[in-house]
């Protein structure tokens, strides 16, 4: 009886025209029917796809994606927070450069008596400051956040790295 | 709590709420790109892509309409870039051995469940026939089981386009066996 039902409903079923239920049925004796499954097959190959299993029982893949995942969004909350300090914080260490460098230069001005070419090289460690601002990577380590800041051009001597702890507010 | 009471946390910031999201939905967008893309790994990045761009535009999420579309739409267009993107010569997947065994005997439970992966193995290496569309829409209702206005939805077209694409890939897919598998010929020309 199941069977003759079922195949009457093989044509409408191709063209998409049965109602959900009874499409649900359909797959539902394609599945458990083999000779019905023989016959459909020998009809149309294609309704071996019906058959296919829906949905993965292992739960083990979906829980590292969802810690990868988790991991992606904490990286991209940290960078935003950087990005968003970053100006007044590089505006701070220009400061700070712009100022040492300054007193540096005004030193050896007092020190040999005036060169005329000393205020030069001060204006020109301000250009540089304000022109190569130190540029910033951020690097996921385990549970570690490493930050890296290098120098501006030209001066390879200098790097600074920071260890911050993910929890901690920056 | 539902999909869309998780929506709602994850929006305000709860990202233990986003991973009861990604936990209860990562494996069937992962099984429904894997079919579209023929790449089981290929389609894990695909995911974690998809979840993270749901992430980035919860906002925009309208929580009327079910997470799962919306999920399914972000990856499913995701996965289509992809196709595109790749070459003729990536597209053409390794074709392993043609070859089928017909199950017979095996019992209806047993029999159901060894088709159930013939059939992945088997769309694998007939796939590459049928357009991104005609792929997504096709997987989407005769595998992963959508309804026609859900597949309509992930793909952002219309009921009527959409049987269409499965129209025209269920002939695709029916000649492409029936060509590299002789055991779905029909039993009258197989003699």
């Amino acid at each position: 009886m199941n069977c003759n039902v079922f195949r009457e409903m093989l044509d409408p079923y191709i063209e998409d025209s049965l109602e959900e239920e009874r499409r649900r049925w359909f797959r539902g004796h394609l599945r458990e029917c083999s000779s019905c499954r023989d016959w459909a097959l020998d009809r149309d190959p294609s309704l071996l796809f019906a058959v296919a299993d829906a949905a993965p029982a292992d739960p083990a893949p979906a829980e590292a994606c969802a810690a990868a995942v988790s991991a992606q969004i904490r990286q991209q909350r940290l960078s935003k927070r950087l990005h968003h300090r970053r100006r007044p914080w590089l505006a701070a260490a220009a400061a700070a450069v712009v100022a040492v460098s300054g007193g540096l230069a005004w030193r050896t001005i007092l020190g040999d008596g005036g060169s005329p070419g000393r205020p030069e090289i001060e204006a020109q460690n301000e250009s540089d400051t304000a022109t190569s601002p130190p540029t910033i990577e951020v690097e996921m380590a385990g549970d570690d956040v490493r930050v890296y800041q290098f120098a501006a051009d030209g001066d390879d001597d200098t790097a600074v790295y920071f260890v911050v702890n993910p929890a901690m507010e920056l | 709590m539902n999909d869309r009471d998780w929506a709602r946390s994850a929006r305000e910031g709860d990202e233990e709420a986003f991973a009861q999201l990604v936990r209860r939905h990562s494996g069937g967008l992962h099984r429904a790109v894997a079919r579209v893309l023929a790449d089981d790994s290929e389609a894990w990045d695909v995911v974690q892509m998809a979840f993270l761009k749901a992430w980035q535009r919860l906002d925009r999420y309208d929580p009327r309409y079910s997470f799962s579309t919306w999920i399914y739409r972000i990856g499913t267009n995701l996965a289509i870039d992809l196709l595109r993107s790749r070459s003729s010569r990536e597209r053409t997947h390794k074709a392993g051995t043609e070859h089928r065994l017909r199950l017979v005997g095996a019992g209806e439970g047993a029999g159901s469940r060894a088709e159930g992966h013939e059939a992945d193995r088997i769309l694998n290496q007939v796939i590459e026939v049928l357009t991104p569309q005609q792929r997504s829409a096709f997987v989407l209702r005769e595998m992963q089981g959508l309804e026609t206005a859900e597949v309509a939805e992930v793909l952002g077209c219309s009921a009527t386009t959409v049987r269409n694409h499965i129209f025209q890939a269920r002939k695709a897919l029916r000649r492409e066996m029936r060509r590299r598998f002789p055991e779905y010929a029909p039993a009258s020309e197989r003699g």
